[in-house]
């Protein structure tokens, strides 16, 4: 009881450009909610609460890409109020779908296909990237969306001053403990050697391939995918798109590292 | 900005809002600006398989993630030529019934009974709605586990696919989803008396197209290969575009639709207004009941709307599932070769009409069209947010201004990552028409045309404005005679903007001088227009969108009599500043 007696620490969840998939799972663990907002004080969550405050945080938890000029300097201003910076998310930890456009040309015309030349009176956009662009980063949660256990649990250990601990292991741990067959063996494009643990196979447990929603795994060998699938006859430009679907310009280094591969 | 309180807007995603400028006793303008960044999602497909696309798109949005699943997938089956067996339409169609509980029972008792009930949001409410509250979280559960159960994930599941589906579930999973919706059905009939009694403030009130799918065979439904409006018309999906009009406004990053230069309005009410002669059972019943002319006029009606298809939903899921169980054997994904192909597919999300469309050459996706519910809500909110507060500021209810809108975005259902948090009301400087013609301005040179009747005292200041503007040299000024013999004068020139000059009754101080939109004139039953029934025939909607009426309230229009000293003064100002 004596932990009710400390003062409860701050924490704000925050949404930048994005489908809010996962504020909305956080909004989805209806069960724990409760104990979420009794665990601390949250500050800020738009979405699901109006008396939002803007002061100095503990854990600020940030979804979604950097998309306009107005994101940016919010996010540096966050990072400024609050202690710790959690990444949450596909597109707040590596651009998401939307960081597609590897080089700021490439998007500037994708723009103008898009909107033409009106001139936006609102707010500047700006080619979209991962918050560790623009920040530093203390943690990253990835996922799309995040899982509900492992959210918790990061949740969890954060508040209690310790470092998450999240799977350092491929997708294809998870699918093992599921008893899955291999996908790749029977020549079908699966990225689960490539991808973060967390989300326990979910697609494979259903016949279908990884797609990589939840980004690529630090450390992960990502060469070996690659060759493998070069030997089941997959084009180069196939398989490179294929690997940055989720994780736009998080891609990018690692994709300029295989350019050398494409004879 | 105010902010609004948003506890119960829980799944309003994305950051918006809507601000209504006021000059005295006119509403000059009214803004639904969406502050989501732009993610380009219809270019960013462009490269990818058809395969790639169907895990991409959904992506748009986490609360209609399996609609644009859905219409994604029908229009890559369209394209390539795709055929699936009928369980996997049924179970399709199960998954796609799941999304419509889960969304409307939140938006009905989450976010919108509060505002009637008198509590500021569903938290607050319990004490009063203790059942409700419970029940209505059980519901969206429910829904969620359909989902779940239909595409893997609550959020984003992969399960749903071209050709059919990875996996189907059990005869037990299915079995107890029939059972559960059958528990709800005391709890959904209540639902449906609850909103359908609603005391539903009358305003705004004003026609508009209602546009959704149309089921095959003459049935209610989420799913359709035409589009049919209120006006009785049908329009094949792969013309959507003779319907949606796309243009940008600059205030916003989701696009904009008009139908024939007009808003049009989408979602649970379009959908009742124009199917729901065809609903049967209980949801028959309660629509004969409940249904009424003001439905057809009143966006706040969706609420009720969303309760009878609550209603229609749990009554279908047990039939759907009986047919389900009729085939036992689960069909294996349909594989096609087609490597190039055009198609559209079109579903209802829970908040209105999603159209996808794709374009397929060498097996990758060459072209992406997506066109949100939302966007085609967005100028319809506008709309009537310009109704309401223009009303509520005449029958000096301007305090009720900023919460009468927000209602009316929020029966909208909007969802901006495919809306509004925020709710503002501006008081414009004095002189507003200054900075508004300034900005006219720089769109492009516009043109003039004076309206009025030279021999009725201030009707005559458009004509005599004119004149003078001729007078001193400026191009393409009009007079009204003028364009009755020869036509518009905005042929082949729509890229520069348009101004009539009018006496327009604001009921205010005489002299007083607004610009507004035209198209605020045409919502405006109190501002008289004579030209209104010519222009509103004769112009395309990018050139409505760009013409403005600058108005000065007259002292008098009585025949026979002189022009008075307030409007002769405002007209020598509105001479300056055009001149220069």
């Amino acid at each position: 009881m004596e932990k009710d007696k400390k003062e409860k620490l701050k924490i704000g969840i925050y949404e930048l450009t994005g489908c809010a998939g996962d504020a909305l799972l956080i909004l989805d663990c209806e069960k724990e909610l409760l104990d979420i907002f009794n665990a601390a004080d949250i500050h800020s969550f738009l979405m699901a609460k109006s008396d939002n405050i803007d002061g100095e945080l503990d854990i600020a938890f940030v979804e979604g890409s950097v998309s306009t000029e107005k994101e940016k300097k919010e996010l540096l201003d966050l990072r400024k109020r609050a202690k710790v910076v959690v990444a949450i998310g596909i597109c707040a930890c590596f651009g998401g779908i939307q960081a597609a456009f590897q080089s700021q040309e490439e998007w500037r015309k994708n723009f103008k296909a898009v909107y033409g030349d009106v001139k936006m009176t609102h707010t500047k956009p700006v080619q979209s990237k991962p918050i560790d662009s623009y920040i530093k980063v203390d943690y990253y949660l990835p996922g799309c969306p995040i899982g509900k256990e492992q959210f918790l649990s990061t949740f969890n250990r954060i508040l209690r001053g310790n470092p998450p601990e999240l799977y350092r292991f491929p997708v294809c741990v998870e699918c093992k403990w599921n008893e899955n067959d291999c996908l790749l063996n029977k020549g079908i494009p699966c990225l689960g050697p490539i991808t973060s643990a967390g989300c326990s196979s979910v697609c494979i447990n259903h016949n279908l391939p990884c797609v990589g929603c939840w980004g690529p795994l630090e450390g992960a060998n990502l060469s070996s995918e690659f060759q493998l699938l070069r030997d089941y006859g997959f084009d180069h430009d196939f398989i490179k798109k294929k690997m940055a679907n989720f994780s736009g310009t998080g891609m990018a280094d690692f994709l300029g590292k295989i350019e050398g591969d494409k004879k | 900005m105010k902010k609004i309180s948003v506890e119960h807007l829980a799944r309003v995603e994305g950051s918006g809002g809507i601000t209504a400028t006021i000059d005295g006793k006119v509403v000059t303008d009214v803004k639904f600006t969406i502050n989501e960044g732009p993610r380009l999602v219809e270019r960013l497909t462009v490269g990818k398989t058809p395969e790639e696309d169907v895990n991409l798109v959904p992506r748009i949005c986490a609360i209609c993630t399996l609609s644009h699943k859905y219409a994604a997938i029908r229009a890559m089956e369209n394209a390539l030529s795709v055929k699936v067996p009928t369980k996997v339409h049924l179970f399709r169609e199960l998954m796609h019934l799941g999304e419509m509980i889960e969304s409307h029972s939140l938006h009905v008792y989450y976010l919108a009974l509060p505002d009637y009930v008198g509590f500021p949001n569903a938290i607050a409410m319990a004490s009063q709605f203790d059942l409700e509250v419970k029940i209505a979280l059980e519901m969206k559960e429910f829904g969620n586990h359909i989902m779940k159960t239909a595409s893997g994930r609550y959020i984003h599941g992969e399960n749903p696919v071209i050709g059919g589906f990875g996996k189907f579930p059990t005869k037990e999973e299915l079995l107890w989803i029939k059972s559960r919706a059958i528990q709800f059905m005391p709890f959904v009939l209540k639902t449906v008396n609850l909103f359908c009694e609603l005391d539903y403030p009358d305003c705004p009130e004003d026609n508009t197209v209602y546009a959704c799918c149309n089921p095959p065979k003459n049935k209610y439904g989420f799913t359709g290969d035409e589009i049919i409006l209120s006006t009785g018309a049908t329009i094949n999906k792969e013309d959507y575009k003779s319907l949606t009009n796309e243009f940008v406004v600059s205030h916003s990053y989701a696009k904009r639709s008009r139908y024939q230069g007009k808003p049009y309005s989408v979602g649970a009410l379009a959908r009742v207004n124009n199917l729901g002669e065809r609903l049967k059972g209980k949801a028959g019943k309660m629509y004969s009941k409940y249904f009424g002319p003001r439905w057809k006029r009143n966006p706040l009606f969706n609420n009720a709307a969303q309760a009878l298809e609550i209603l229609y939903t749990f009554e279908r899921i047990p039939r759907l599932l009986d047919e389900l169980l009729k085939y036992p054997e689960d069909p294996p994904l349909v594989k096609y070769s087609a490597k190039k192909g055009k198609g559209t597919g079109i579903v209802e999300a829970p908040r209105g009409l999603l159209i996808h469309s794709y374009e397929v050459a060498e097996g990758l996706v060459s072209h992406t069209d997506i066109i949100t519910p939302t966007a085609q809500n967005a100028e319809d909110i506008e709309r009537y947010c310009y109704i309401a507060a223009q009303r509520l500021l005449e029958n000096r209810k301007e305090d009720k201004i900023r919460d009468r809108m927000d209602l009316v975005v929020r029966a909208f259902d909007p969802c901006i990552s495919c809306s509004a948090h925020l709710a503002e009301v501006k008081k414009a400087p004095q002189d507003d028409w200054k900075e508004k013609l300034e900005e006219v301005k720089k769109k492009g040179s516009p043109i003039y045309v004076g309206v009025g009747k030279r021999t009725r005292s201030d009707d005559g200041l458009g004509i005599e404005l004119a004149l003078k503007l001729r007078n001193r040299g400026i191009s393409d000024v009009w007079l009204e005679h003028e364009i009755a013999q020869r036509g518009g004068p905005w042929k082949n020139k729509h890229h520069r903007p348009l101004v009539f000059l009018d006496a327009v009754d604001f009921r205010e101080e005489p002299g007083k001088i607004v610009l507004l939109p035209l198209h605020y004139v045409f919502s405006n039953t109190n501002l008289s227009h004579k030209l209104l029934p010519f222009i509103s025939g004769e112009m395309h909607y990018e050139r409505l969108k760009n013409s403005y009426v600058l108005g000065i309230q007259p002292e008098s229009v009585q025949e026979g009599k002189k022009m008075s000293k307030p409007v002769r003064l405002s007209m020598a100002k509105v001479l300056v500043q055009i001149v220069n």
